[in-house]
């Protein structure tokens, strides 16, 4: 039944992104109809992507997203909250026409159905530090998502305004300095919960493992996404770091994630894959 | 609409059709306008008129039997502005109108002034009694329709010279200048015209410098800024945002080594450069630096020429929305035509109900109490309520279909005259039929 429900989450989604898309070829302009249908498409998408979470959390005896297939699900979701929570502070719509499809494309691979299930993962990573560091560090993960696609908005339109090409996207995006500051904001609150992510994660791994530290593949690429994006928001305080470099390394930092989630999770090489013991 | 009666009529002369020397001789303004206005509609067979007249057109609504009033007008005050003359009549003039007020017949396309000109035009002539329903309702139709096309298309969106396109690029890369400092190098005249521009997007300080301090003072006064001796230039582009080159030097004032330099006090705070001078005065290389953005005369005459182009397209979309407002706005006027007629036919049954029940109720009366009389009465009313349900909902559906053949069939067979119903409501006499009915 999950997967049902998230077919029809999908669904929705790719309507909403449609809604962006065409609000963004119509002139991207805040309150035209085209983006709150956009916005009200994405509320709705978000409701019944929780429900069909809470379903398939039924349907597995318990927490589906330490699969890679419920992280995706999970990732999508909170991206999906995240942008949400973001429109309403600032409202700007174009950048739903880059984050809607993103959240889409993160949904897409699941949509096949669960792969393994709960079965694989034993008793002894069930605990409480561990929901906090997974859900945190997902939640962190989806900031930086849509970090991701704000970067990407940063170049395309500086390469617009720098390269002096006044084609269709100079007219409807955002000004360079809004961009920046946005990126600003996702990062530096994806860099905090991250941080709270990487500390659960630590001292869940002495409940596990019997020590917090022990250089997985993958908490070692956890190091060093954190340490970059910690660098981003330390050189914009301390060296007044911003725009196009900033923005390339926000994008880096994201590949970074990405590879270590996505690579771990296909091909599971340390504790945080399929290798639990 | 059905030929005969009065219709609306436009005569006008425009940019498009006639030059400044005789659009001058015809335009007015102030009193001559309200004793133009007050002349007009005295004419005969002139019902409601109105006159747009702004500096790039003169336009006469009229409603009224003919045109000939407005022609006589134009050729009383020059006799050469027969020649530049177009004439609309009906939904031609309609659409014309709404064009008018959204911008789209402006010499620079999407200019917002002109909506205002034309809502003064219809104030002028309201206030001297000299527009009545007619006109007042398509000025609405219009005024509405224009703030359609405005919120829907991206028609008034970007800039229409040089200035305005500075301001365009400042906005795109810095947002807004809140906070903010002008740099104006040099005392030429584009560097002034954008820097007060520029200013009005709130920056902090307009600064000024010119190599000799005295201009940069006058310039300064001129601009509201304070002046700057020019040898502290360095200084300068560390604390400007936006730094407006146009000075009368022969070769490069900014230089890569010299932008660096200030980028590298600066932290690489973002630096924009518009470079107003010909032969040019900031070398194009600064803007290959980080966060350094460099911009000459030919890019900004780009930009002129992509906006224009763009609103060209806009151009397109905004007349699909008057012509979906202009057929609103026709079966509207559809609609208001048959009502006339139910409101005659109603009334004529429900008078002769009245009739035929008196003279019932005067024979046998006495002999029938007072329930009796009252069902007499009732079942009059009944009658012709029956009877004329049918054709009353033929003939609302007629006009919403913009069928008026049916309703003049109607007047025709009932041998009634269609009553002058202009002052009222649709939606009024709508409810008045209905509330009969009952």
């Amino acid at each position: 039944v999950s997967v049902i429900l998230l077919r029809v989450t999908a669904l929705l989604y790719a309507a909403s992104a449609g809604f962006y898309l065409w609000n963004l070829v119509r002139g991207a302009r805040p309150g035209a109809r085209a983006a709150t249908a956009g916005a009200w498409l994405l509320l709705v998408a978000f409701l019944i992507h929780a429900v069909a979470i809470g379903w398939g959390c039924k349907e597995f005896g318990g927490t589906e997203f330490l699969t890679l297939n419920g992280g995706l699900v999970m990732l999508a979701w909170l991206s999906a909250g995240a942008y949400l929570v973001l429109d309403r502070i600032h409202h700007i719509p174009s950048v739903g026409a880059f984050v809607t499809p993103l959240i889409l494309a993160v949904l897409v691979p699941t949509l096949r159905g669960p792969g393994a299930g709960m079965e694989t993962v034993p008793a002894i990573i069930r605990s409480r530090w561990l929901s906090v560091h997974v859900s945190s560090a997902f939640l962190g993960i989806a900031l930086f998502a849509i970090a991701f696609g704000v970067a990407l908005m940063y170049l395309l339109m500086e390469r617009e305004v720098k390269g002096k090409r006044f084609g269709a996207l100079f007219s409807r995006l955002p000004s360079l300095d809004q961009l920046d500051r946005l990126n600003q904001s996702l990062v530096r609150w994806g860099f905090l919960i991250f941080s709270v992510a990487l500390v659960t994660g630590a001292f869940f791994a002495r409940e596990a493992w019997g020590q917090f530290w022990e250089w997985d593949p993958k908490q070692t690429f956890s190091l060093m996404t954190w340490a970059l994006y910690g660098a981003l928001v330390q050189l914009r305080h301390s060296a007044g770091w911003h725009g196009r470099r900033v923005a390339v390394l926000t994008m880096v930092g994201f590949a970074l994630v990405l590879g270590s989630f996505v690579g771990f999770g296909v091909m599971p090489t340390g504790r945080h894959g399929g290798d639990w013991q | 609409v059905s030929g005969g009666g009065p219709d609306l009529f436009l005569v006008g002369l425009s940019h498009r059709t006639a030059p400044i020397a005789v659009r001058e001789r015809v335009a007015l303004s102030g009193e001559h306008l309200r004793a133009a206005l007050r002349g007009l509609r005295a004419q005969p067979g002139v019902q409601e008129v109105m006159v747009i007249s702004t500096c790039n057109r003169v336009e006469i609504y009229l409603v009224a039997d003919s045109a000939r009033e407005a022609h006589r007008f134009f050729s009383e005050r020059a006799p050469q502005a027969a020649q530049h003359l177009y004439q609309e009549q009906g939904s031609g003039a309609a659409r014309h109108l709404f064009q008018v007020a959204a911008s789209l017949d402006s010499m620079v396309l999407g200019e917002p002034q002109i909506l205002g000109q034309v809502k003064e035009a219809y104030d002028a002539a309201s206030a001297v009694s000299t527009v009545g329903g007619q006109i007042s309702r398509l000025c609405h139709r219009a005024f509405a329709t224009a703030k359609r096309v405005r919120n829907e298309t991206a028609i008034a969106v970007g800039a229409g010279n040089v200035s305005q396109v500075a301001v365009e690029l400042v906005r795109k890369i810095f947002g807004g200048l809140e906070g903010r400092t002008i740099l104006l190098i040099g005392a030429g005249k584009m560097g002034e015209l954008s820097a007060k521009a520029l200013a009005g997007l709130g920056a902090r300080r307009v600064l000024v410098t010119n190599r000799s301090l005295e201009r940069a003072q006058a310039l300064a006064a001129r601009v509201g800024g304070e002046a700057q001796p020019f040898s502290g230039l360095h200084q300068l582009l560390e604390d400007a945002d936006v730094a407006l080159v146009s000075t009368a030097a022969d070769g490069f004032v900014i230089t890569p080594a010299l932008a660096e330099q200030a980028m590298l006090a600066r932290k690489r705070r973002t630096l924009c450069f518009i470079d107003l001078a010909v032969p040019r005065n900031v070398d194009p290389e600064c803007g290959g630096l980080e966060n350094v953005f460099a911009y000459d005369i030919d890019d900004l005459q780009k930009l002129v020429q992509a906006t224009r182009q763009a609103r060209v397209g806009e151009a397109v979309r905004a007349e699909a929305i008057i012509e979906a407002e202009l057929m609103a706005f026709g079966r509207e006027r559809q609609t208001r035509a048959a009502l006339p007629i139910l409101a005659t036919l109603r009334r004529h049954a429900e008078e002769m109900a009245k009739a035929e029940a008196e003279r019932t109720l005067a024979q046998i009366g006495s002999q029938l109490d007072e329930r009796g009389r009252r069902s007499v009465e009732a079942m009059a009313h009944a009658i012709v309520n029956k009877l004329l349900h049918a054709p009353t909902a033929r003939l609302k559906d007629a006009a919403s279909a913009e069928d008026s053949a049916l309703p003049s069939a109607a007047a025709e067979l009932f041998g009634l005259e269609p009553e002058e119903d202009e002052g009222r409501d649709p939606a009024e006499v709508l409810s008045l039929a209905e509330r009969k009915k009952r």
